[in-house]
């Protein structure tokens, strides 16, 4: 039994997470005085510490929302972040974990329509996602030192190596973070759709833009496994035939370039169930009368 | 498990960081051995892992905590020494060390090293999370002195005897940090020789080197620029009464080349033979904001370099 001790530590803790509740009177009868450094003074060395070391482990992670929010405004985001969502993990890589969804649910316009929403927090929103998500692929375990697909790898072998994810947004984020990351200065980029892929080889994530039918395919593809379900995913999304989607997928180029860019490692051959369990993928089906799209976005 | 007798005794060598990776894998410089953050590994399926695995084929590597969190009331973090042992039995370190410390309590963490209040009742407490620890980990854990910068009115001992009796009731090693004896005597206003007196030396696995920040009133330990003086003195003494325990230099902020880094380390070698004469310096580091202590942005790697986006 520890009670003297919990008892410290919860007062210490929240005395760091809320300097405010440190009372004077606690601070006299549990710290010895009479060093060098004054007991409210070495405690609040603890608490000055708390937030700025968060803070740049935070800047770390999400460099380009920083560049664009301004380190100040930036901070004062983190400050209400970690104030709602105290740290949980032994881990540093987990801090900006719940920072999207945060900044998605404490929007200062959430009270507002959609229509009326400020256009620049969309993208904020969308760009810390990118990020945390490009933060994410770094250490994920990954492919390297094992095999990827090769063109010869049937189609029915095909599956999504681990360290692989697909983004949608609402803005071209991933442009806008590589400009960053080039030392530019990028403009808000304007509201448009835009789709990813991130894939991981040789320790190296690599964005890839993908048209709005790619990332549908992938969709399938990654929630349900085989290449067999992304097709028929994205037949039914463009109203084509599966067989359709089938042979523009291995003509058009795609095939072969994601194999290229180690999409794929060769898997065993799926089990025909029957449920490709892909309906919830929240896109617009394609609406009859439009130009017809193909693999690599709409024809003319 | 091992005692901590027969643990090697390595010289000098450095923290492991993430700028330097490159140029250790490349040119594999005459380093003597290297500490990890076991954090910055442990979870990694990306190249951190990849990295230390290539660096331990070819260095002796310690593994470092920062979040053990031996002190904390809340429950032994079974999960987190599960990954450390799957970290250790992959590339067998020389040894594992962490704090003197807790890191967060009620679920929370706060990713700094708080200091114990020290009590017979938190004496027993740290000391039976010890010997858990080392069951699982199935070696002497080695428990480093933190830096601080209060004391609790409750304590009834001084750190050296705390840790003598946590260490002859655990069979545990200790990690003499010398920058923190420096830190934590000049804040309290104690002496840091009668402290390294008092430490019982002849449990001393390792010992820390670092830089502080001098404020005048008080010290930062920031482990980010050379190590002071008056630091070095106290190295002197330190490595003689623990016979030359392995030494190694931290540098987590304004990380310098890795040149610069290992010529930091060397001058310890002046301090070893006893001929090294630190001229006393008593200048402080001016009246700008102070730097963190402990820095921890280090630990965070800058996954910005290894990104590339490719043509649609």
């Amino acid at each position: 039994m520890s009670a003297d001790v919990a008892s410290v530590q919860r007062w210490m803790h929240e005395a760091l997470i809320s300097p405010r509740s440190a009372a004077r009177a606690d601070i006299d009868a549990r710290l010895i005085h009479g060093g060098r450094l004054a007991a409210a003074a070495g405690l609040a060395i603890y608490q000055r510490g708390y937030f700025l070391r968060i803070a740049a482990c935070m800047r770390e992670q999400f460099p380009a929302l920083c560049h664009a929010l301004g380190q100040p405004l930036f901070d004062d985001f983190v400050a209400d972040y970690v104030r709602d969502k105290p740290p949980e993990s032994h881990t540093l890589y987990d801090l900006g974990r719940r920072f999207p969804a945060w900044l998605e649910e404490n929007r200062p316009d959430r009270d507002l329509s959609s229509g009326e929403r400020e256009s620049w927090i969309d993208f904020m929103i969308d760009l810390a996602r990118y990020e945390r998500q490009v933060f994410a692929m770094f250490d994920r375990e990954g492919q390297e030192g094992r095999p990827f697909a090769a063109t010869a790898t049937p189609d029915e072998h095909l599956r999504l190596q681990p360290c692989f994810d697909l983004g949608a947004y609402g803005f071209a984020v991933p442009s806008y973070y590589h400009a960053v990351r080039r030392g530019e200065a990028p403009s808000l980029p304007p509201r448009g759709p835009a789709y990813a892929a991130l894939v991981r080889t040789d320790y190296v994530t690599r964005t890839i833009p993908l048209t709005q039918p790619q990332y549908v395919f992938l969709a399938a593809m990654k929630q349900s496994g085989t290449v067999e379900r992304g097709a028929a995913a994205l037949a039914r999304h463009l109203g084509m035939d599966s067989s359709e989607v089938r042979d523009s997928w291995s003509s058009s180029g795609e095939r072969q370039r994601w194999i290229d860019w180690g999409f794929f490692v060769a898997g065993l051959a799926a089990r025909p169930d029957g449920n490709d369990g892909i309906r919830s993928l929240e896109l617009q089906d394609h609406a009859p009368g439009r130009p017809r799209p193909t693999m690599k976005g709409v024809s003319p | 498990m091992a005692a901590i007798a027969d643990l090697p005794r390595l010289g000098l060598g450095l923290g492991l960081r993430n700028v330097h990776f490159e140029e250790i894998l490349r040119d594999r410089p005459r380093i003597g051995w290297f500490e990890a953050i076991s954090e910055n590994f442990m979870d990694s399926g990306g190249r951190p892992r990849a990295v230390i695995r290539e660096i331990a084929e070819h260095y002796p590597i310690v593994l470092h905590g920062v979040s053990l969190s031996i002190g904390s009331t809340d429950p032994l973090n079974l999960d987190y020494l599960a990954r450390l042992r799957r970290l250790a039995d992959e590339i067998r370190p020389a040894w594992i060390s962490d704090h003197l410390c807790w890191t967060g309590v009620m679920g929370l963490n706060s990713h700094d090293l708080l200091p114990m209040p020290l009590t017979e009742e938190s004496l027993a407490h740290v000391a039976a999370r010890v010997r858990r620890a080392q069951d699982i980990l199935d070696r002497p854990l080695i428990l480093e002195n933190p830096s601080s910068y209060l004391r609790f009115a409750q304590s009834t001992m001084e750190e050296p005897e705390y840790l003598r009796r946590l260490s002859d009731e655990t069979g545990c090693g200790l990690l003499l940090d010398v920058n923190n004896v420096y830190v934590s005597c000049f804040n309290a206003g104690t002496d840091p020789v009668a402290y390294v007196e008092a430490f019982p030396c002849e449990r001393v696995v390792q010992m820390h080197l670092a830089g502080h920040e001098h404020h005048g009133s008080h010290v930062i330990d920031t482990h980010d620029r050379p190590v002071r003086p008056e630091v070095w003195d106290l190295f002197r003494l330190a490595w003689t009464r623990t016979g030359g325990a392995s030494t190694l230099l931290e540098w987590d902020g304004n990380i310098p080349s890795l040149g610069e880094c290992h010529a930091e380390l060397l001058k310890a070698e002046a301090y070893m033979t006893g001929a090294g004469a630190a001229a006393p310096d008593a200048s402080v580091d001016g009246d700008g904001p102070e730097s963190i202590s402990n820095p921890v942005g280090f630990l965070v790697p800058r996954v910005m370099d290894s990104n590339l986006m490719e043509p649609a």
